[in-house]
């Protein structure tokens, strides 16, 4: 497989090592996971209590279940609006990219033209853009879900480009000779070829396009974990910062888990990456 | 990073100048030609201006910013690279440390400045400890498959000869893994100085980011502009000198 | 080569059924709907008691009495209630103060003010009582820490009527938290009476703090100023008038049973401390009550306060050139209201 492909840009690995396969693989794997969090749970309620770590730093695990629990429809609210962000940002700036380095694999100066700029638009503090996106496309989800789209394509269209060129250009040949046009090639040949590399840029724009939607959140809207996140920072509400901060964690884990079950399901063919 | 490039060097530069020209002359032609007034989008040229005239300000900002960025990308690669290590000479630790890191990470570094900001305060510190964890996690992930790359062969023909486990790690682990982690090193460049002036854009005595708060409050938006392009610029010159760096040290690439 | 995936029987079907749903949309759904206007109305900031009573009139359907289906978008920092208003992003805006006001016109942003919430300055300077800080001379060489979106323009003025410079002392930003100042790495605060003074005052006595008001020193700063664009207040007078109407109404509501405007702000924040919010109550009904307001009602716009605080800020060089005080506040939609409905 192309190991160049991690030269630009890092995957994150699972912790959960190769897939094993069938039902009881995956009830193994569930049951492991739950003891994890079980672990992890117990040993945050137990540290904080022997310590004696102030809730300012660090609150119980407990008074932070509750908390979130006397206040249900806040969090889960917050959790739809910004999961509908971010999918939506994820989708339309996944097309972009793997559309935009289609047509920059075709059209060879395109790239060369278009590209750098790809690159420096990458460097843009995109929470100075938040101010202006608020003010062109008002307080909608359109103005959350542009700036999650700004953050996700990039990582897709430079992903998608490196796949497409991993193609073997003898196959290329090979269906050529058969009379393939340039759609069949594309859809039956170097698609398929690009695409691990594309679900390693897909599970970098899932964690991606999470932060787009948080930080356009802070832009006076009116549900979401971001919202949670300001709200409970200028009322100086620890227990209210670590209760979103847990709910975006479930969001970005559930999410990358999403795409990463999908990329098991569709590149069946790819060794560990 | 094309392995087949047909076109010259020199014409695909040709060819990004001509796209950057043509970007700036449709910005200016839609704000001139629609008479956008400036808090909607300012001219290209108005912008320029507005960071000729304001260098002093602008270039002490960006100063105060890039040093958040530096420090806190030193940190980071610190600890990344550490844990890395760590990770390698005591296998056990996997388990531990990967999934805790990637819990960490699950929520994005952003969502974590509301609470640094309220245990560090509004100064350079909380943003240094922002870029850190940015910086951490992705040079720690880099770093760690540049080390699971080395050959077990190779470890075990170095075992025959005698040598000791840091030895094994600073004459071959650390050489292996060189490519990958400047690659996560060189990524990380750009997300430093974003995160300092994300974290700066909620709390700050001064930079880039309390920069463009203030002028946001003072519907001073080319002054918005002008320190977009200062970050910008900064961003890669600090990218640009790490990818200097990393062709010094990989000069067998 | 390939089949046609669609037979003419099943496109017909769908087409019918197509033709079916339009006609039952159009028809048996009501129009009622539509004759509701859509607006925003942005504040200045996260919800908070403060915004009490147009919370209180969107959740007790005044607007939608009034024909408006009303949005409340918050505030926060990074966002200024002029630029969106200006832009049209949001149609209502709460806005920073007369301040604001007069810096956007100054910049040229097309808006109006058509109130005045709060009537006098709402927030002081607040400094320990037993600490070196006994006179506004003592500011001198001290740390004073403050917003830079008004407040700072006050603590100038404050000073430059003492003939003190801004060099002459630290200002620097305001933190997020009360801290600094409660742990006496800062000397003076800047403290609004609904928020930071509370907070001050749960972890202080009252009677070790000492406080700088500006109307102490010939200044007021009138703040909370309703504004909307110059369009939406030349072609849609009455949507303006209805929307006041409509507050008017909640405000009134919210002071009369404070309990229930507080359920309905913490219904839209949970996450905000009870006991805090109906104290932000109280302090924000004297701000909105005092001064003229108290013979002519809510949003009240003193000409007078307005005034004195443009030649001030004429001044002090805060504003490049004088602004039409006229066109910039407007007084007709208040005016129109009845002073009976305007009084809580």
């Amino acid at each position: 497989m192309s190991t160049g492909s991690t030269a630009s840009l890092v995957e994150a690995k699972t912790a959960f090592g190769s897939r094993p396969a069938g039902l009881g693989g995956l009830l193994r794997k569930t049951a492991r996971l739950l003891l994890g969090l079980a672990a992890t749970a117990l040993v945050w309620e137990g540290a904080v209590q022997l310590f004696g770590i102030r809730p300012a730093y660090l609150p119980r695990l407990s008074t932070i279940l509750m908390a979130i629990a006397a206040t249900p429809r806040a969090y889960l609210d917050g959790f739809l609006r910004t999961s509908a962000e971010t999918l939506i940002g994820f989708v339309t700036g996944g097309a972009f990219g793997v559309l935009t380095s289609i047509a920059f694999f075709r059209v060879r100066a395109l790239r060369e033209m278009v590209f750098p700029i790809f690159v420096v638009s990458q460097t843009i503090p995109v929470i100075a853009f938040g101010a202006l996106v608020v003010l062109w496309f008002g307080n909608t989800l359109l103005a959350k879900a542009v700036i999650a789209f700004y953050l996700t394509f990039f990582p897709v269209t430079v992903n998608t480009l490196l796949g497409l060129e991993t193609v073997d250009p003898r196959q290329v040949a090979l269906m050529r000779s058969f009379g393939a046009s340039n759609r069949q090639l594309l859809l039956r040949l170097q698609l398929p070829t690009a695409l691990p590399q594309i679900f390693v840029a897909l599970r970098l724009a899932s964690s991606l396009s999470l932060v787009g939607a948080i930080v356009g959140e802070w832009f006076g809207d009116t549900t979401g974990l971001g919202v949670l996140l300001l709200q409970a920072m200028f009322t100086e509400n620890f227990v209210a910062i670590w209760g979103a901060l847990l709910a975006a964690a479930l969001l970005g884990t559930g999410f990358y888990a999403v795409i990463a079950a999908a990329e098991r399901r569709l590149v069946f063919w790819s060794a560990e990456q | 990073m094309s392995s087949a490039a047909p076109t010259s060097p020199s014409l695909a530069v040709q060819r990004g100048i001509l796209g950057a020209v043509l970007l700036v002359l449709c910005w200016e032609g839609l704000a001139r030609g629609l008479h956008l007034p400036s808090y909607v989008l300012p001219a290209v040229s108005e912008i320029l201006a507005g960071v000729w005239s304001k260098r002093a300000p602008l270039g002490e900002a960006a100063g105060y910013t890039l040093l958040e960025a530096l420090a806190g990308y030193g940190l980071g690669c610190l600890i990344g690279i550490g844990l890395a290590v760590a990770i390698t000479m005591l296998p056990a630790l996997r388990g531990v440390i990967l999934p805790a890191a990637t819990a960490i990470n699950s929520v994005p570094v952003v969502g974590y400045s509301p609470l640094i900001l309220l245990w560090f305060g509004i100064g350079v510190t909380s943003k240094m400890v922002m870029v850190a964890m940015a910086v951490s996690f992705a040079v720690f992930l880099s770093t760690l498959a540049g080390l699971d790359r080395v050959d077990r062969r190779a470890v075990d023909l170095m075992r025959s000869f005698g040598a000791g486990r840091l030895a094994i790690l600073w004459r071959l682990r650390l050489p292996t893994a060189l490519p990958l982690l400047l690659a996560g090193m060189r990524v990380s460049t750009v997300r430093s100085v974003i995160v300092a002036i994300i974290t700066e854009m909620l709390g700050a005595y001064g930079g880039l980011g309390w920069v463009i708060y203030q002028a946001v409050l003072q519907i001073d938006f080319v002054q918005v502009w002008a320190a977009i392009f200062v970050a910008s610029a900064a961003s890669l010159s600090f990218f640009g000198l790490i990818g200097f760096l990393e062709r010094k040290i990989l000069f067998w690439k | 080569m390939f089949k046609p995936m669609l037979s003419r029987r099943h496109a017909l079907i769908a087409l019918a059924a197509i033709a079916l749903t339009a006609g039952f949309l159009t028809t048996v759904v009501p129009a009622a709907a539509e004759t509701l206007t859509k607006a925003s109305l942005r504040l200045k900031w996260l919800p908070q008691a403060q915004f009490a009573g147009f919370y209180v009139a969107l959740a007790k359907g005044y607007y939608k009495a009034e024909g408006i289906d009303l949005t409340i978008n918050p505030g926060g920092p990074n966002l200024l209630t002029e630029n969106l208003v200006a832009t049209g992003a949001d149609t209502f805006g709460l806005s920073g103060g007369t301040d604001s006001v007069f810096a956007a016109r100054d910049k040229g942003l097309p808006i109006v003010c058509i109130g005045v919430s709060h009537q006098i300055t709402p927030f002081i300077f607040v400094t320990r009582k037993d600490g070196p800080v006994k006179t506004l001379q003592d500011f001198k060489g001290k740390t004073v820490t403050t917003w830079f979106t008004g407040a700072n323009h006050v603590l100038t003025g404050m000073l430059a009527k003492e003939g003190i410079k801004a060099d002459e002392l630290k200002i620097q930003p305001q933190q997020v938290s009360v801290t600094p100042f409660v742990d006496g790495t800062v000397d003076v605060i800047t403290a609004t009476y609904y928020n930071e003074f509370y907070t001050i005052q749960s972890r202080m006595p009252k009677d070790s703090l000492k406080t700088f008001v500006a109307e102490d020193y010939g200044i007021t700063f009138p703040r909370d100023t309703l504004i909307v664009s110059e369009t939406t207040a030349k072609e849609k007078p009455d949507l303006v008038k209805a929307f006041l109407r409509a507050s008017l109404k909640g405000w009134k509501d919210a002071f009369a049973d404070p309990k229930g405007a507080v359920d309905t702000v913490m219904a839209v924040a949970p996450t905000l401390d009870r006991a805090q919010q109906e104290f932000m109550l109280t302090e924000v009904k004297r701000l909105m009550t005092a001064g003229k307001a108290e013979q002519n009602g809510l949003f009240w716009i003193d000409p007078d306060a307005i005034k004195t605080t443009h030649d001030f800020f004429l001044k002090y060089g805060v504003i490049s050139k004088p602004v039409d005080l006229a066109a910039a506040y407007d007084a007709s939609f208040i005016e129109s209201v009845p002073v009976a409905d305007r009084k809580p």
